[in-house]
This record gives C-alpha cells, structure tokens and sequence, in this order.
C-alpha cells in the first residue's frame, strides 16, 4: 500500500504534538462561575433559553460530588478553578478551506483534514478548541435535505429540530461532567438525517486542543429520522503540554424507527488529557446504533457509551478496543438499558495493558420486568503486556423476569515468552513479534472499523509496542 | 566450515545442568538424528541452540559456518539461518499463518524492501501443495485450533518458506499417525540437499524409516554416548536404550 | 422498688429480654467491638459494596438480645437436629447456649485435637484465640455487622486440629434460633495445620420457621501448609429472618479450601465470603446455591484474593429466583502484583422462573499480574421452553419438570462438594424447600 494514503488518517501522537501560538479574540479566562457561563453566551450570540438552561446546567455541577466513590480518585486532581473553558477566534466556521485563517489552517493541513474530505469524506467539521473553524458538507448530501453543522448553528438556526432532542438522551443531572459540559459546551456537531435518507459515506468531525490547560467541550447531537442511516466518524488529538488539560464532550444519538446509526471514535490523546465523555444514544423500533470506540492515549479516559433500547426489536452495539500505555488509565466500557420487548446488545470489548498502564472495562446490562425476548451478550478480554500493567473489569447485569438471556464472559491473558520466542525463531524481532501479537488480539475488532481507520490503528499499536520491549 | 557446529556445550535450566559437555557436527548436505531416551535432554538442546531466554548456556559454543551464534537473539539466529521445528508449536490467536510467513520473511529483507504479494502468494501455494495442505489454511490463525498433525505440518511449511541453511527438528513425529508422518517426512525429505544440514531429534525409530539419516547419535544423560550409521537406529528399536546405558562406559564424541 | 427487684429475683421467670441495639456488649472485653459496632454507619444505597442491596431492609432495631432456652424446648430442638447419619461429632447451640457436644469417632479425640465451644476455648486455649480469633478484617462492606458479631458472641464452635492429624468424619454444629425476634450470633472457627484435613457442616435453622429474627454469624476457615479443609453452611433460617454471614478462608501453601454456602432460608440474607490464596500452590473451591422465592432477597459478595504465585481458585454460584425474589452476586477477582501463574475462575448462573424476579451480577476482576489465567462469565436465563416441553411429553407435569430441572441445575454445585452424604443431605434441604414452596 502506497504510505500515502496510510498518512491520510495519520492521527498520531508524534503528528499532533505541535501548536501554534494563536491569537485569541475571545477568552473567557480561568475559573468557571456564572459570569463565565454570561460571557459564552454573548460571544456566541445565543438565545435566552440556552442561557437558562446553562446557568442551570452550573448549579447542578456545582452541586454534584464528584464520583470517586467508584472511579478513579485521579479525577480529584482536575483543578477547575485553573482551567480556561471558552478559547475561540471568533469567526465564523468556514464553508472554504481557503477562508480559514493561516494558522489554524497549518495545523489541520500537518494533520490532514481536508485532504481526506477531498478523498471521501461526505462532510467534514474541524473544531480548533471551543469553536469549529471549518464545516464543510458535500452538495449531493445537502440536497438531500443532511444537515450537518456545529451545535450552536444548530441551536440558532434549526431550533425546531435540535431543541426537541437536545439534552433528552442525556439530561444535565446525568453525571457531574455532562451538567459541566451542559453548562460550558461549545462546538461539536449537530446532524440531521431525513426520512430514508441513507448517507452513503461517512461524515467526519475532527477535535484539537491547542491551548494550554484549556478544557474542550464540544456537544454533538445526531437524529436519524426513520429508516435512514448515517456513520459518523471522530479523531482527537492534543499536543503535549505540561499540565493537565480536560475534554469532556457530550454526544447524545436518536435513531428514530428504522433508523440506523454508526458513531465510530478514534481518540489518541497525549497523556496528560483527561477525557471525561458521556456517550448514549436511543434507538427507537427496529433502529439500530452501533459504538466503534477506539480509546488510545490521554491520562484518565473514562467513557461508557450506552444506548437505550426503547423500541421493539431496537438494537444496539458496543465494539470498543483500549490501550493503557505507562501511566494511562483507560475506564472504559458500556451501558445497556433495555426497555423494550426483542431488543438485542451486544457488547465486545478489548483491552491492552501496558507497562504501568491500567485498563478498566465497567459495564451495566439492564433487564426490567415484565420485558420478553430480550437478549445481551458481553464479551470482555484483556491482554496484559508486562508484570507492572493492569486489568480490571466490573460488569453489573441486572435481569427480571423469564423472558430473557443475559451472558457475560471475561477473560485475561498475557502474550506468553514461549509465544514470542516462537516467533523471534521465524526471524522477527521482539518488538515485531509484540506488535503482531497484540495486532492479532484486537483483529476481528479492527476489521469492524471503516478500512481506513482501521490501517491507522495498526499503525498506532506498533507505534504504541515500540517502546514497550525489554 | 560449512557446518553447524556444537562445542562441548554445557547447559543450565535454572540451578540444574541438562546439557553436560555434548559435541556434535552437522556438515551442510548432511542429515543427523539424535535419538534418545526421555529426559535425556534432546528438547534442551534445541531450544538453547535457538536461544530460548529459560536455558543459560555455561560453556561451550555454537557455530554457524565457522560463526558463534550465542551471542545473538534468537531471531538474529534465525536470520542466520537457523530454523527449529518446535515440537509443541505455539498458537498465536488474532495472526493468520499468511501474515506471519510474510512478516518473517519480510524480516529476512533489507531495510525498506518486502516481498511482493503476488510472488509470495505463488510461491507459498506451490509449497503447501507439496505438504497437501488447503488454501483456507492461509487465513487461519497460527496453529490456533489446528490438529497435532497439521501443526507439525505447518512447521515443515515455514522451514520450506524460511529456507534455512541448518534446521533442527525436535520430535517431529511426535503425535503424528502414519499417513501424517509420510506427508511431513516427504515434506522434509524434498528440501534435502546440498545446501541445507538437519538435525532430526526423536525418540523413535520410526521417524527415521522416512527420513533416512547419514548418521546416528545417541544421548543419554545431557551426551552423545554412541555414533554410527542408520543402521544404528535399528539397534537400539530392537534392543532399547537401556542397553547403551548399561554399555554405557565413557562418553564419547562425535 | 426494692419490692420489685426482690419479686424478681425471687420468682423464676427471667427478665424481660433487652433491646440488642441498647444491650451493650455481651460480656466485658466485648466493649471496643461493641463502640465500633455503633461509631460504623449502616450501609447506605451508593456504598458501592452495598450496590443492588435493598439497604432499607436492614434496620436492627426490633431485635432481642438471645434468651436461654427452657428444657422442653432444648429436647425438642435436639431431637430436631438431624445431622448426617455418620459424624465424627456433634455440638448443637440454641440462641447461641451450648445444648449438647456429642463426640461420635475417636478421631476427634486423638492427640491434640480440640474440639471445643468458644467459651470453654477462651479458657483453655487462650494463645489460638489469640492467634485467629476474627484476625480477617471484613472487607466486602460488613464491617458493622462483623463488630456487632465480635460484641454480641458468646459461643460458637473452635476445631484445631494439628499437624498432619484427618478426622474421618465430618464434624457438625447446629444452630438454632428460637423465639419472636430473637437474635443469634454463631461462630465457627476451623484451624488446621499443616497437611491436617477435616470437613465441617454448619446448620443454621430457626425453631419456628415463620418467626423474625437476626443471625449474624463468623465463619473462619484456616488452613496451614497441605491442609485440605471442606466447609459446608446450610443456612436455613426462618422466613422473616435477617441474616449476615461473614467468612475469611486463608489458604497456606498448597493448601485445599473447599466451602459451600447453600442459601435457603431467610428474609434478607448477606453472605461476604473471602479467599486469601496466601501460599503457593493454595487452592480455594468457593461454592453456592441458593433456592430463593417469595420475597427473600439473597446478596453474595464475594472475594478471591491472589496474595502468592501458582495459587488457583475457582467459584461457582448457582442461584434459582421464583416468585418476586432478588439475588445479588457481586464477586471479585484480585490477582496481586507479583502472584504469577495463578489461574483464576469465577462463574455465577442465575435461572429465572418468575417474572417478578430478579437477578443482579456483577462479577469483577482485578489483575496485577500478566502471566495468569483469570475468567469470569454470568449467565442469567430461563428454563428452555424445549426441555420443559421434552419432559412434558413424557407425561410429567409442568411443575415436577421445573424442579427437576432446577434440581438438576443446582446439582452442579452439590457434585462439586465431591462428599455423596453431604450432598445428599443438601438435596433434600432443597426438595424439602421445593415442598414448602406455595
């Protein structure tokens, strides 16, 4: 394959560890109070309600513990007080590339987003910290009545649609870290799909942080309307900075009846991120939403993409691969609310641990009463690389009633010294043998990834094995 | 020079000694068998020639045509030239056979360059027809699921991809039924020649029916105690191993 | 008022039983639990230990201290305590006072064996106390339920039994509750040393079956070097019965634990259970079954802890749900750092004959090493409609075929005791329960 096209996804970490200095027209400076939140709502020039339901948002944040009693106690290390919440230049998001200002363009270019929008992409978003500066959609997909556009272009011109979703999958008071991006959110996607509308290729969003302990934020919201069929695919990067910097996005799904809806992530961030996300979608009747999660790099990821299954025979899919390399910790896993008769979820999750690294697979499969033909299945495997790397998994499967089946299988292994000395008998260095071993582990995950993505995976684990040998 | 060469070879699992001073010379053309009884090191001597990070070699030396081999990682000894044909293969989940044989033989490469697919396609076909193996067999996973005979089998395809200049092949015929034994020694018997030395490890005589060596070694307690011809084989099926031991006076060296 | 007193000292009847929660300690010495025991709070719902509980249901404060029970009761319970046909001996306790100590094989009279009831052990043997009386601090969230143990016991059953020493037999204790909210707190504390192997069955069982009460009980089970010590519970308190039980297993080097909870009485019942591999080559069988219907709600947590390399364990939790009952099983994995080559299992199974029941599951796993073999699966599900229907043709009613079904679901765990005789007994506690079940 020419390595051309392999650099079209390249999305790693030695690619992204640049920044410019940029100049700022808006900052909402350090510290988050309620003039902070005033100060976002003027420089985006949003209506009142959003406002309101800010202040609101704040208020609950404020309120909420944090949830150390079960996750990590590194979270009690994120100082909200030195975090800058709103970065943004101040223009508007560009329909052309040429119209994006230079510096930000530089960085794009180094990291190849409208290359690939050339390529194949239906649409593309590029958000430089809070706000997006490119947005792009192709003709054909906007005659189609698509509409594809940062959240706050949604909230102003198409209240219609995005205020009869918007925070319903997932109200503020989920967790303290959706009321705070409830109260501070900027940027992200807003997507509509009509009526058998089926979008043929993948709509893309690209998030950078460039500033230093800035927190992203971005809030996306996708309705499938019934019987279409949309994929949507993310990349995350940040360059290395000194201190901890925060992302914690929201991205609420609805596939109405029929519907079907892909949402694939891969994230790299550096290792001081911390990336607090809540994902969960609804599927409606016969609708179908499927999580491609590929979580590599940052500090502390902790994400449980979840989809609730609220009509008859709605399906709904976690396929997620994590890798915790020294000094990572990957929190990661699923959440499975049937609610429904005949739905179905399934749930695959890999994980690689590393050195020092730690991977953490947490998952909820809800079963209520009185529900029949329900049915889940769980599959969760860690790979342990290293006798100072470390795996947990907490599932929690809650099922009433005779009318359904829940299974859940876990499994730890370890690449073994008689596996790799075979292979280093064929001829392959010990990295090498690594690489295709833990290449091998997440295979049949990887080919679920659209083709591209899924090269770039590759690469990124060898790139992650190199340092991890003798 | 053109041998592969064991010197007075001391070797170590742990605090215990398996491999007490053995000498051995395996000239390139040539095929030698060790036979054995169990536990009389045979498998050690394979995996620390190969290098296996369990075996600590305390004297002694290995050479590859006239170069020492000791010093390298296993896989730099593999690039030499060495090629073990283990007698218990490891399955590696997730890797298909196809990707593993390129992946060595692109290690075998110099830097920047691979194997062109088509090439190594055809050419891998050409040697599984010989080992009467099916295509679907390239997509499976390395040994993962596969029956003792297909195993052994794929063994002999790596070595017939990999062509090495000296191969050890450790109990090959172990849990192999007759039919499987013909293919795999047919296999072995076609890479035979001038430029490749074997060293053929088991512990029945059977093997060697079908693979006929030039000469045979005995081992017994971590030493070659007894050399010959083929025909030695058939004496020791016929009279066991306890009649060297009990013969047994003062080792000897090959 | 001194007319009062002396009216009581002079008749017979005893006073009044006192409140438990303003009881106090049971004896002096018991006082530091007992301030501990009311400086814990009661567990509340976002404990993660106590996730899925219903914590509502755990209010002790209509309970009673233990009474002692008068002559016709005590022949009535001990003709009541049926054990195995053949033990090795026999302890029965009521409202935790000692009824009776038979010594049924002389090898629990051989050289050095003690076999004794708590108090008497306190006296006699007060270094062993000392060495392993409640030395395993409760770590699934008990912590209040085990101080109230430490401060309310007052017998209870100690087994040492010495280096290289079996006892042929199993050795029995019953247990029983008597009397409208009354409380009991049992206790069995197992020693054996190294390569010494002996069986123990524990029998929880309540005078009136439909009678409140609380038992809160310690089992602990230690083991020395080549010991192989089975540990088999059959709780069958009453139905409106709050009951806790806690137990630490540590398992020297090559060691072989094997415990069996069976779970068939009680209202809410909490069972915490830890294995500490300590020694290479330990090995811990942590087994359950639980009949559970009406109401009861029946919470596991459980713990297998890999503290040494080359250790194995290995756990299988059967729960049958009817009516509107709830399990919980909630189990841990740790492999520490440094305890390489262990292998580690874990299986919960829960099958489902209502649709007001309800299952929960949540089997975790804590890894800290890389060369192990850790897995873990819970199923939840129903009886196939194809097996009910293939026996069903075969001219048996829809309701014998459930419970063979469940029987023969259940009877994985019983076949996993490898002990024919306890098992059997066990299966007949379940059918009895079967045919109490309205």
């Amino acid at each position: 394959m020419p390595t051309e096209e392999l650099n079209q996804f390249d999305i790693d970490r030695t690619r992204g560890d640049f920044r410019y200095d940029v100049q700022y027209q808006y900052d909402a400076g350090t510290g988050l109070t309620h003039q902070t939140i005033d100060y976002i709502v003027d420089a985006k020039g949003e209506p009142d309600w959003i406002r309101d339901w800010r202040h609101k948002a704040l208020d609950v944040f404020l309120s909420k513990p944090m949830p150390t009693h079960w996750a990590s106690k590194d979270l009690e290390n994120i100082v909200f007080d030195n975090i800058r919440y709103y970065l943004a230049g101040g223009q508007k998001p560009s329909r052309s590339w040429e119209d994006v200002p230079e510096d930000m363009k530089r960085t794009f270019e180094r990291l190849g987003i409208p290359e690939q929008e050339r390529k194949f992409l239906a649409g593309v978003e590029a958000q430089f910290d809070s706000e997006a500066v490119y947005s792009n959609i192709k003709k054909a997909v906007g005659e189609q009545g698509v509409i594809f556009v940062g959240s706050t272009d949604g909230l102003k011109n198409h209240p219609e649609i995005f205020r009869k979703w918007f925070g319903k999958v997932i109200p503020t008071g989920d967790n303290k870290f959706s009321a705070l991006n409830s109260a501070v959110f900027s940027g992200g996607s807003f997507i509509y799909v009509p009526p058998g509308v089926k979008v043929k290729h993948p709509l893309q969003a690209y998030f950078r942080i460039n500033a230093e302990n800035f927190g992203q934020f971005e809030r996306t919201l996708i309705i499938a309307d019934e019987g279409s069929e949309v994929m949507y695919m993310e990349g995350c990067t940040a360059p290395k900075f000194e201190t901890a910097t925060l992302h914690s996005a929201v991205v609420e799904l609805v596939a109405l009846k029929g519907a079907k809806i892909q949402y694939v992530t891969v994230q790299n961030w550096s290792p001081n991120v911390f990336n607090l996300v809540t994902k969960r979608a609804i599927a409606h009747e016969e609708a179908e939403v499927k999580w491609i999660d590929c979580n590599i790099g940052s500090r502390l990821t902790m994400k449980y993409p979840g989809v609730v299954l609220k009509g008859r025979k709605a399906r709904g899919e976690v396929i997620s691969i994590a890798l915790a390399n020294d000094g990572q910790h990957q929190d990661t896993g699923a959440k499975m609310i049937h609610a429904a008769d005949e739905t179905t979820s399934n749930i695959v999750s890999k994980s690689i641990s590393i050195g020092k690294g730690r991977a953490t697979y947490r998952g909820l499969v809800h079963v209520p009463k009185h529900l029949k033909g329900c049915k889940n299945n769980t599959e969760c495997d860690a790979l342990l690389i290293n006798s100072t790397a470390r795996t947990d998994t907490y599932p929690a499967i809650t099922v009433r009633g005779t009318g359904n089946a829940c299974q859940h299988e876990a499994s730890v292994s370890q690449i073994s010294a008689e596996q790799i000395f075979y292979m280093q008998q064929r001829g392959l260095t010990e990295a090498q043998a690594m690489s295709l071993s833990v290449n091998g582990f997440v295979n049949d995950l990887v080919r679920q990834f659209p083709m591209e993505y899924s090269v770039e995976l590759k690469r990124l684990i060898d790139l992650e094995m190199e340092g991890s040998v003798g | 020079m053109s041998s592969l060469k064991i010197q007075d070879l001391h070797v170590r699992i742990g605090e215990k000694e398996i491999i007490r001073g053995l000498t051995l010379e395996i000239p390139k053309g040539e095929v030698h068998a060790i036979m054995g009884p169990n536990g009389s090191g045979k498998s050690t001597l394979s995996k620390a020639i190969g290098g296996h990070p369990d075996y600590t070699i305390t004297s002694g030396d290995v050479l590859l045509d006239g170069v020492s081999i000791l010093g390298m990682e296993p896989d730099e000894r593999a690039r030499q030239g060495l090629f073990l044909a283990f007698q218990y293969p490891m399955e590696i989940p997730g890797v298909s056979n196809a990707n593993f044989l390129r992946a060595a033989l692109n290690s075998r490469q110099s830097e920047g360059e691979e194997i062109e697919a088509v090439d190594f396609y055809e050419h891998l076909y050409e040697e599984m027809d010989k080992l009467e193996m099916r295509r679907e067999f390239t997509s499976r996973a390395v040994n993962e699921g596969f029956s003792g005979g297909e195993k052994k089998r794929n063994e002999i395809l790596q070595m017939a991809m990999l062509k090495p200049k000296y191969a050890i092949l450790d109990e090959t015929d172990s849990g192999l039924d007759i039919d499987a034994l013909k293919i795999v020694s047919a296999g072995v018997n076609a890479q035979r020649g001038p430029n490749i030395g074997c060293l053929v490890i088991t512990h029945y005589q059977r093997l060697l029916d079908y693979i006929v060596p030039d000469v045979v070694h005995v081992m017994v307690d971590g030493r070659i105690v007894r050399n010959g011809p083929k025909e030695l084989a058939l004496e020791l099926e016929e009279k066991g191993y306890d009649f060297i031991k009990d013969a047994l006076a003062e080792p000897v060296s090959a | 008022m001194s007319t009062v007193l002396l009216e009581e000292e002079m008749t017979d009847t005893p006073a009044a039983p006192a409140r438990l929660l303003s009881a106090g300690p049971a004896a002096p010495g018991q006082e530091a639990a007992w301030e501990q025991f009311t400086k814990i709070p009661l567990p509340t719902r976002t404990d993660e230990r106590w996730r899925f509980a219903n914590v509502k249901d755990l209010d002790l404060s209509p309970y009673l201290q233990p009474q002692p029970v008068d002559e016709t009761t005590r022949e009535e319970l001990l003709a009541r305590s049926r054990g195995l046909e053949k033990a090795a001996g026999r302890m029965v306790f009521a409202n935790d006072q000692l009824l009776s100590r038979e010594v049924l094989s002389e090898s629990l009279t051989r050289l050095g064996v003690v076999w004794l009831p708590l108090e008497q052990a306190l006296v006699e043997y007060p270094d062993l106390l000392q060495q392993y009386f409640m030395r395993e601090e409760a770590i699934l969230g008990g912590q209040k339920f085990a101080a109230l143990h430490a401060s309310q016991v007052r017998t209870g059953m100690l087994l040492f039994v010495p280096r290289g020493i079996e006892i042929d037999l199993p050795v029995e204790a019953f247990h029983w509750l008597h009397g409208a909210n009354s409380s009991c707190f049992p206790h069995t504390l197992i020693i054996a040393e190294e390569r010494a192997k002996v069986t123990v069955v524990d029998y929880y069982e309540s005078a009136d079956t439909n009678a409140p009460g609380l038992a809160c009980a310690v089992n602990d089970l230690w083991l020395g070097a080549g010991a192989q010590v089975t540990y088999v519970c059959a709780q069958n308190w009453s139905r409106e019965a709050l009951a806790f039980q806690i137990n630490a297993t540590v398992v020297g080097r090559d060691a072989q634990a094997r415990s069996l909870f069976a779970q068939l009485g009680g209202r809410h019942v909490r069972s915490e259970s830890v294995s500490h591999l300590r020694g290479p080559g330990g090995r811990s069988d942590m087994l359950a079954l639980t009949v559970a219907d009406n109401a009861q709600e029946v919470d596991a947590r459980t713990f297998q802890i890999h503290e040494a390399p080359n250790t194995s364990s290995d756990l299988l939790y059967k729960n049958s749900l009817d009516d509107a009952a709830r399990t919980i099983f909630s189990g841990l994995i740790r492999v520490d750092p440094g305890a390489q080559m262990t292998d580690a299992y874990q299986k919960v199974r829960n099958l489902l004959l209502s649709d007001d029941a309800e299952a929960n599951s949540a089997p975790g796993l804590e890894i800290e090493a890389d060369n192990v073999r850790c897995t873990h699966g819970a199923t939840s599900g129903q009886i196939e409609q194809e097996e009910l229907f293939y026996l069903m043709s075969r001219g048996i009613s829809k309701r014998a075929a459930q419970k063979l079904i469940v029987n023969g679901f259940l009877q994985e765990v019983i076949e996993r005791l490898d002990q024919p005789e306890i098992g059997a007994r066990l299966a007949e506690m379940v059918q009895a329960k079967f045919a109490a079940h309205r």
